[in-house]
């Protein structure tokens, strides 16, 4: 095993921290196993302990116990922690050893692990605990994957492509089901296989149904551990994913449905139809559930301005509520998760505070990362343990017919989609659609707890399948993207040009179905926008944050990051970038257009010479701090470098010492300090030797740096007291001054990964341009 | 086609226009409905009184309905009408350009084009500061100060103005476009 997984010819640090990392995987296992047989052991021995009380007593006096092993009591939340652990190291070792990772997706390599671990305990001990029983997965292991997914859902893709996202969800699993169910049927009719002792034609009808609604459902976990190391463009990202999603309600209601026909032994006419209003009842109810403690979520996210600790905790519970509730009633769980967090999602984001934001996306991307560890691993070990009933006839025409099922669902759905598209799919991207089709511990779930005689060979051929599609389809998918040329996603941000151009289309989109006379997407889309301006968000949105237009709060955002990139990266290097704002030069001198000049940075500053810039990039280099580098891209498995470690508390003492120098504020009474919301650097010209440049964040309300740095360097523990002349010329009325804190204190608390900030932008409205 | 050839006998320039906008006969006599809706006096034109009552609530509801009219007219009639309305039909995937057949309107850059010049009202070419503030200005309203205007505009001619003249020209335009799926953005599902 060891030389195995030991790389050829990498740095020996990291062939040895390999190996330790798997030694320490050993070391738990066997210290898992061996726990476990000693709690047997132990309690055993108390038995006999209680056993004869009274003789003991008499006859001999117990010496104190200096170290005793007690495992009962901590048995549970210990094997649990253990298993975590293992998920984690796990994740850790893999991202070790890169060339592995590369080649072989983390989902094959979590499902070889959960085989071998189970393996191991099956070895040690005989018999493997049932780890993936039903209850574990769909209440604990599930929820805050598909939390992450809904909150982190990019609205817009989804919403332009629902029409195809339902088609397939719905039409396409309908049609999966039934197919394979019947063929299924057919085969076991005919195959007579004189070698196994499982006689197939005792599989009546209903039960390949049920089996087959179980297989034909996408997975969303799956899909998402594959998808994520592709990097495909959006929109197919968004219909594998949709369709992931949205065909829970069709496998929850064919589930139930065929489960009570076996039940009851017939099937009429009217349980068909009953079937069918129970669909629309299942996928509407749970979203109506989840969009009901969505907007519960939000309206208290209003109130938390007092208690920003605990913000997280109503975002999570609200949507885990939503979760159980639908639950409850026998919908759609998924859909209610989904709908409640992009409900609640835009207007959270407009009340809390940057940290709290922070805080839960990085705690849904820890939670939903080691929750789909564990579901893989598990899936290995559940392998193991069921006794499995083979019968190569069945095995293989299932796997067969579910990727028959799939492609021909697929390229029938996109021949009749692609007729009221505007962008039409392409056979390449049907491929990619047919083939993203994974099955997963859904699946297997629901195969778990049926009630069939036949669990055991459904079982088997559940877990053939998924092992086929996650590990041949799983592996294959990256190279064939390659091979074919899909078009990758932009790693792009949105820059103000496309803001403000994509909005004036909408606009212009609108008016030109206004005269056409035609109801079209825009209209709709325009109605829902101006209900939602001019009612909900007064609701649900807190103070003065409400009203402001979505083009304002992105370049806000703009101009928040742009001036801490600023700060970070040193400042004199970063002047040549875009320059926030002119206005303050247009108030030192009246001159507007300075002459074009070879750069920015001299437009900005028309006043400076060269040799001035250079002293300013001296000053700057010597006392502001180089910042590591920020990294660029973000996905699960990388975060963000903390800004709260080592040098974040230098940052802000050397930056508060650059902005004693210069305070005084080049401000005429024309100012609107009130309402000023962009980043400004001053430059007083002439006053004093060496010009220097005072970067103050301001605010809507009440751009006060001052009292920024007071709170930030309070929170680090120094105290200071700064003059406070500046911070009367900003002084507004301070009903807003704690948000306006709040939301300085976001922007230097914490960069944040530049890529999930692309979703941040977009998503403000609930159907936003 | 020979019903359709009747039917179009009403449509000023039918045929013309079938061919140079790539509606269909079907289409083209719904739009022909609804200008004579909209032409409330049936005059056989549209004043733009007639249109701005159906843009009352649009913010650059005025740029659009100036784009209707050429420059100097007052009237527009129905040809012109189903032209400005031609470039907001869906591109067809398979369009490749050939140097004899002109430009079709409903082209990336024909849409692009359109685009432009409801910035550029004073057609230099060029969108200038003044311009694009007098747009940020509708779209925005009474929500913002004069000072956020300012600097959102000023970052926005930052970004894009690649060759330092403080506007924007189409160029610059149509590349601060090139990441946005413009057929998809500025095509009307009705129109096709």
């Amino acid at each position: 095993m060891f030389s195995r997984m030991a790389p050829r010819g990498r740095s020996g640090l990291g062939r040895s921290l390999a190996e330790l990392g798997l030694l320490l995987l050993a070391i738990l296992v066997l210290l898992d196993g061996t726990v476990l047989s000693l709690e047997a052991a132990t309690s055993s021995e108390i038995d006999t302990h209680e056993g004869k009380p009274g003789t003991h007593k008499n006859t001999s006096k117990k010496s104190f116990p200096v170290l005793g092993i007690k495992y009962d009591d901590v048995s549970v939340p210990f094997e649990i922690s253990l298993w975590v652990l293992l998920a984690s190291l796990m994740k850790l070792g893999f991202h070790l050893i890169p060339r592995l990772s590369n080649v072989v997706p983390e989902s094959c390599l979590l499902i070889s692990v959960g085989l071998l671990v189970g393996g191991i305990l099956k070895l040690a001990r005989d018999e493997v605990p049932p780890v993936l029983s039903d209850r574990i997965f769909f209440l604990c292991l599930l929820p805050p994957i598909i939390l992450d997914a809904g909150y982190f859902l990019p609205i817009r893709p989804f919403v332009e492509n629902i029409g195809t996202i339902l088609m397939f969800a719905v039409v396409g699993t309908l049609w999966n089901a039934f197919f394979v169910g019947g063929l299924i049927y057919a085969v076991c009719q005919i195959a007579q296989d004189k070698y196994s002792e499982i006689d197939l034609s005792n599989i009546g009808i209903l039960p390949c149904l049920l089996f087959g609604s179980i297989i034909s459902a996408v997975d969303p976990v799956a899909v998402l551990a594959v998808f994520e190391e592709i990097h495909i463009n959006e929109l197919l990202h968004i219909l594998v994913f949709g369709e992931s999603l949205l065909n829970d309600a069709v496998t929850v209601v064919l589930y139930h449905l065929f489960e009570e026909f076996m039940e009851s032994g017939s099937v009429s006419a009217v349980d068909a139809l009953l079937g069918l209003v129970s669909f629309l009842i299942v996928a509407l109810g749970g979203v109506l559930v989840g969009a009901f403690y969505g907007i519960l979520a939000a309206f208290t996210s209003r109130f938390t301005s007092h208690t920003r600790v605990i913000e997280p905790l109503f975002v999570f519970l609200y949507s885990y509520m939503a979760y159980l509730s639908a639950e409850v009633f026998h919908l759609s769980g998924i859909m209610s998760l989904i709908a409640c967090g992009a409900v609640m999602r835009p207007y959270v984001e407009a009340n809390i505070s940057h940290k709290s934001h922070t805080t839960i996306k990085y705690f849904l991307k820890m939670w939903s990362s080691v929750s789909e560890t564990l579901i893989f691993i598990f899936l290995g070990v559940a392998t193991v343990e069921g006794e499995h009933h083979w019968n190569w006839v069945f095995l293989t025409s299932t796997v067969v017919l579910c990727l028959v099922a799939r492609v021909i669902g697929v390229v029938g759905l996109t021949f009749i989609i692609n007729k009221f598209r505007i962008v039409k799919l392409t056979t390449k991207d049907q491929f990619i659609i047919a083939y993203g089709g994974l099955r997963g511990a859904i699946a297997f779930s629901l195969g778990f707890i049926l009630h069939s005689e036949h669990k055991r060979i459904f079982l088997t051929a559940i877990i053939t399948v998924i092992f086929f599609t996650v590990f041949v389809q799983g592996m294959t998918i990256k190279p064939l993207v390659e091979l074919l040329a899909v078009k990758k996603k932009h790693e792009a941000k949105r820059s103000i040009n496309e803001e403000i151009h994509t909005r004036f289309l909408d606009h212009l989109l609108t008016g030109i179905e206004d005269i056409c006379g035609h109801y079209g997407h825009h209209h709709w889309k325009n109605k829902l926008n101006r209900f939602n301006k001019k009612y909900v968000k007064k609701i649900l949105i807190a103070g003065d944050r409400s009203k402001e237009p979505q083009l304002i709060a992105f370049y806000h955002k703009l101009e928040m990051k742009n001036a801490i990139q600023m700060v970070e990266s040193g400042g004199g290097s970063k002047l040549n970038s875009t320059f926030p704002s002119t206005v303050s030069m247009q108030n030192i001198q009246p001159k507007i257009h300075s002459p074009p000049s070879a750069r920015p940075s001299e437009r900005a500053l028309p006043q400076l010479t060269k040799g001035r810039e250079e002293e300013i990039r001296q000053i700057l280099r010597t006392n502001l701090q180089k910042t590591r580098q920020r990294l660029q891209s973000y996905n699960r498995h990388t975060l963000v470098v903390d800004p709260d470690e080592e040098g974040f508390d230098d940052l802000i003492l050397k930056k508060r010492r650059m902005m004693e120098l210069d305070w005084k504020v080049c401000k005429t009474s024309s100012h609107k300090s009130s309402n000023a919301i962009y980043s400004q650097a001053y430059v007083k010209p002439g006053a004093e030797n060496v010009p220097t440049i005072k970067i103050d964040l301001a605010s809507p309300q009440s751009p006060d740096s001052v009292r920024l740095l007071d709170e930030v360097v309070q929170d680090q523990g120094l105290t200071m007291s700064l003059p406070s002349s500046s911070s009367r010329a900003y002084k507004t009325s301070g009903k807003d001054d704690g948000r306006d804190q709040q939301k300085l204190l976001r922007c230097l608390s914490d960069p944040g990964p530049d890529v999930d900030d692309d979703e941040d932008y977009d998503d403000d409205e609930p159907v936003p341009t | 086609m020979g019903s359709s050839r009747s039917s179009l006998r009403g449509v000023p320039d039918g045929q013309q226009l079938l061919q140079e906008t790539g509606f269909s006969a079907a289409l083209l006599l719904r739009l022909h409905q609804r200008f004579q809706f909209l032409d409330k006096d049936s005059r056989g034109h549209l004043r733009s009184e007639d249109l701005e009552a159906e843009l009352s609530e649009n913010p650059i509801g005025d740029r659009i309905v100036g784009a209707f009219f050429q420059p100097g007219q007052e009237t527009v009639d129905f040809p012109s009408f189903v032209r400005v309305l031609a470039h907001f039909r869906p591109t067809e995937k398979n369009w490749t350009r050939d140097g004899v057949q002109p430009e079709p309107a409903n082209s990336r850059n024909r849409k692009l084009k359109f685009a432009f010049q409801l910035y550029d009202q004073d057609r230099d070419g060029k969108i200038s500061r003044t311009e694009l503030l007098q747009v940020l200005r509708e779209m925005l309203g009474l929500q913002v100060t004069e000072e956020q205007l300012q600097s959102i505009a000023e970052r926005a001619i930052q970004e894009a103005d690649l060759d330092r003249d403080d506007a924007i020209c189409f160029d610059e335009f149509r590349k601060s476009l090139e990441k946005v799926d413009i057929d998809h953005k500025m095509s009307v599902r009705f129109l096709e």
